[in-house]
């Protein structure tokens, strides 16, 4: 399902990278820009963790020219007199405002890192609307964000994970450069499909998806627990073999009739009258006469 | 404020519009013969009195859970539903709950904060009849071009074969609860024919200047446009009785979440702890004297503050939580396979009477079949949990035998340790 999302989100889409301190998940984040960049998508990144080389490191070639980059890592709160992005920005029109600059046929794609960053100066409720009309508003055709797990709320992940329509949580692998992805995945119909994958990053920024990680740990079986055959040591016999079941199916039953009969006696000519009466919840289904108690 | 007052209002109705023929009447109804129903009350389409309190009851759409709140939903109170993990099954009985005020040709008043309300209207399910849909013909049974075909059918009970599967009742809306099919939508003639209300919160731009009540902007402008339709369609049950009386049902989509405005799902100390719980006292004021009855969604696996989500419990007259299997290890646990989640009916409103009656089991477990949403009782449930609460303490070992069929359990003891 990794590679699915790699090649690209569907319009209003909302991916969510969750990582931890175990595992950044910026390198999977730089993956998918890659990635978007060479769909010849035009990339918006609002950088507060890292500056602008140490993004762009790896990427190569011409897509590069489609990537802005929005330097909110020297100064996010504005503390000078000219910052070139600052998280109070972080708002609908401003982000429309920024997007629409840079004339491109497409619709952008907006990269955001982190979100973590944005949820310490701003209320989860604020940066939800925000989010929800970036989905809805059409200046951008997919968001593609980065939460570090484990520096907020489990409310708050919670969510912000209900508004994603896909979530990636990277955890560490087994092998040093190999990583594990639980992908939870919702269709516009509401299914949910789940799952998880083992994968690692090459030098180009691709992704390299590997087989599913074996479960860790034995399954807890209970090695005393078998599935009693409940036909089994009996004194009679209840199971039928194969000429036993054949002769069942030959017997000819009391009442069953030969088709010429059944159709004869299905479909009625004219001159038989029935009654179709459906009493309901409201009727009095009476037997009794009323009018036996009279004393006539 | 008790529902009887009301009941009691409608029950008081002039003999006269109880008993004179319905201005619209059914394309089936082809005799003049008139039902002399016992109780002076007004029927509603799609209503039933309670047999157990007398109490006005509308059907949910599940049957399955009709039974489970006492026969169905009494009116003038809500009913919360805790969302399971993805909102997939607390959105889809919501959308029964709608589905089923469509086909009792009710009025619908649907609000949400994340999705447009006419999506989920256009998501209804297709109800399962061949009489509901008003401008089509009663169809009659088809003899069958193929004889065999049908009779192969049913071996044993043949002379069924031709009839109707589904009854074709004279009257589709005075039947309680139908069925629906969620593989397909509801046509679009069917839903349009209902009268919809929507509320969609970003269409309510909220003003920035700061107010003093402790509800927020946002529920208190649903609060607002409830009371608004209530009052101009006439679902207040002080409302002159001239006109035909209907009810209204109200479906609140995953109220407390993010994008209402509310930071009960985000923070473990919410700043805005009572907006939701005035928000609901509110509604169910407006509930009681009204003749309309409202669903609310509640995502409440986000919110930390158990005692505040008891405290929402109460403010609700019903209340059900659902818990999914998907993402869990029970999804692939053998003892669930036959089930998507869990239900938990947290709350029976006791209306009029000093206590109420509890569903007698405690296990219960749903699943959304395409023709039905079943709950049963699960008795894997029983078993796991059995398992779960006896633990090994410090180094013992012990063998468990588990008698398939008997409530029985022998256990070796092989060093002096205890079980607790």
């Amino acid at each position: 399902m990794l590679t699915e999302l790699l090649q690209g989100t569907d319009a209003g889409g909302f991916l969510l990278i969750q990582d931890s301190a175990c595992l950044s998940g910026r390198h999977l984040l730089r993956s998918f820009i890659n990635a978007a960049l060479n769909r010849e998508e035009a990339v918006h990144v609002l950088g507060f963790e890292v500056g602008e080389e140490e993004l762009k490191d790896g990427l190569k070639g011409s897509p590069i020219q489609r990537l802005h980059f929005h330097n909110a890592y020297t100064d996010p709160l504005g503390w000078t007199d000219n910052p070139t992005f600052t998280v109070h920005q972080f708002c609908l029109e401003e982000l429309t405002r920024l997007v629409k600059q840079t004339s491109h046929p497409k619709p952008a794609t907006l990269v955001i890192d982190s979100l973590s960053w944005i949820l310490r100066h701003h209320s989860p409720p604020a940066v939800c609307k925000t989010l929800q009309q970036l989905r809805k508003g059409g200046a951008v055709r997919a968001i593609i964000a980065l939460l570090h797990a484990d520096m907020h709320q489990r409310g708050t992940v919670g969510s912000v994970c209900q508004l994603a329509t896909s979530v990636v949580t990277v955890a560490p692998g087994m092998k040093g450069d190999e990583a594990v992805a639980k992908i939870t995945k919702r269709s516009k119909s509401g299914k949910v499909m789940q799952d998880e994958e083992i994968f690692s990053i090459k030098e180009d920024l691709t992704v390299a998806v590997q087989s599913r990680p074996s479960h860790l740990g034995p399954k807890q079986t209970d090695p005393e627990e078998q599935e009693t055959d409940p036909t089994a040591n009996l004194t009679f016999n209840l199971r039928l073999s194969d000429t036993e079941r054949e002769a069942k199916e030959k017997l000819s039953l009391p009442f069953v009739f030969s088709k010429e009969k059944k159709t004869a006696l299905l479909h009625s000519g004219p001159g038989s009258g029935r009654i179709l009466y459906e009493p309901d919840a409201n009727d009095d289904y009476d037997q009794e006469d009323p009018d036996d108690d009279l004393d006539v | 404020e008790t529902m009887k007052q009301y009941c009691g209002s409608v029950m008081a109705a002039p003999m006269s519009s109880a008993g004179k023929p319905s201005a619209e009447r059914s394309p089936f109804n082809t005799t003049s013969f008139q039902k002399k129903t016992r109780s002076r009350l007004i029927s509603i389409p799609g209503t039933r009195p309670s047999v157990q309190n007398g109490q006005l009851l509308v059907s949910t759409g599940v049957t399955s859970l009709d039974y489970l709140l006492g026969g169905g939903l009494a009116v003038g109170t809500v009913l919360l539903i805790e969302e399971d993990r993805y909102d997939s099954y607390s959105r889809m009985i919501l959308k029964y709950f709608l589905a089923e005020g469509v086909v009792c040709r009710h009025e619908l008043f649907v609000a949400a904060a994340h999705d447009n309300p006419d999506d989920i209207l256009q998501e209804l399910p297709a109800p399962i009849l061949d009489d509901v849909a008003i401008h089509k013909p009663v169809e009659q049974p088809r003899l069958s071009c193929e004889p065999q075909d049908s009779l192969d059918a049913m071996k044993i009970a043949w002379r069924y074969q031709n009839l109707p599967k589904v009854q074709s009742a004279l009257a589709s809306s005075s039947r309680f609860g139908h069925y629906y099919d969620v593989s397909k939508t509801m046509e679009p003639e069917i839903r349009q024919a209902a009268k919809c209300h929507r509320f969609y919160l970003p269409e309510h731009p909220t003003q920035s200047s700061p107010t003093h009540s402790t509800m927020l902007q946002s529920y208190s402008a649903l609060l607002k446009s409830l009371q608004e339709v209530i009052h101009r369609e006439g679902f207040e049950v002080a409302a002159p009785m001239s006109k035909s009386r209907n009810i209204l049902r109200i479906g609140l989509h995953s109220l407390g979440s993010v994008l209402w405005g509310d930071d009960l799902c985000c923070h473990d100390n919410p700043s805005n702890s009572h907006a939701l719980t005035t928000f609901l006292y509110g509604l169910r004021a407006l509930l009681r004297s009204s003749l309309s009855v409202a669903v609310v969604t509640v995502p409440s696996h986000l919110i930390q503050d158990r005692a505040l989500m008891g405290s929402i419990t109460r403010l609700c007259d019903n209340a059900i939580a659902l818990e999914s299997f998907k993402g869990s290890e029970r999804e692939t646990n053998p003892l669930y396979k036959d089930y998507h989640g869990l239900l938990y009916v947290r709350q029976v409103p006791h209306l009029n009477c000093l206590a109420s009656k509890l569903p007698d089991h405690k296990d219960l477990a749903f699943k959304l079949k395409r023709k039905q949403f079943t709950i049963e009782v699960c008795s894997s449930i029983s078993h796991d949990l059995l398992r779960q609460r006896i633990s090994v303490i410090s180094g013992g070992v012990f063998l468990l035998k588990k008698i398939v069929g008997q409530q029985l359990l022998r256990t070796k003891v092989r060093t002096g340790n205890y079980i607790t």
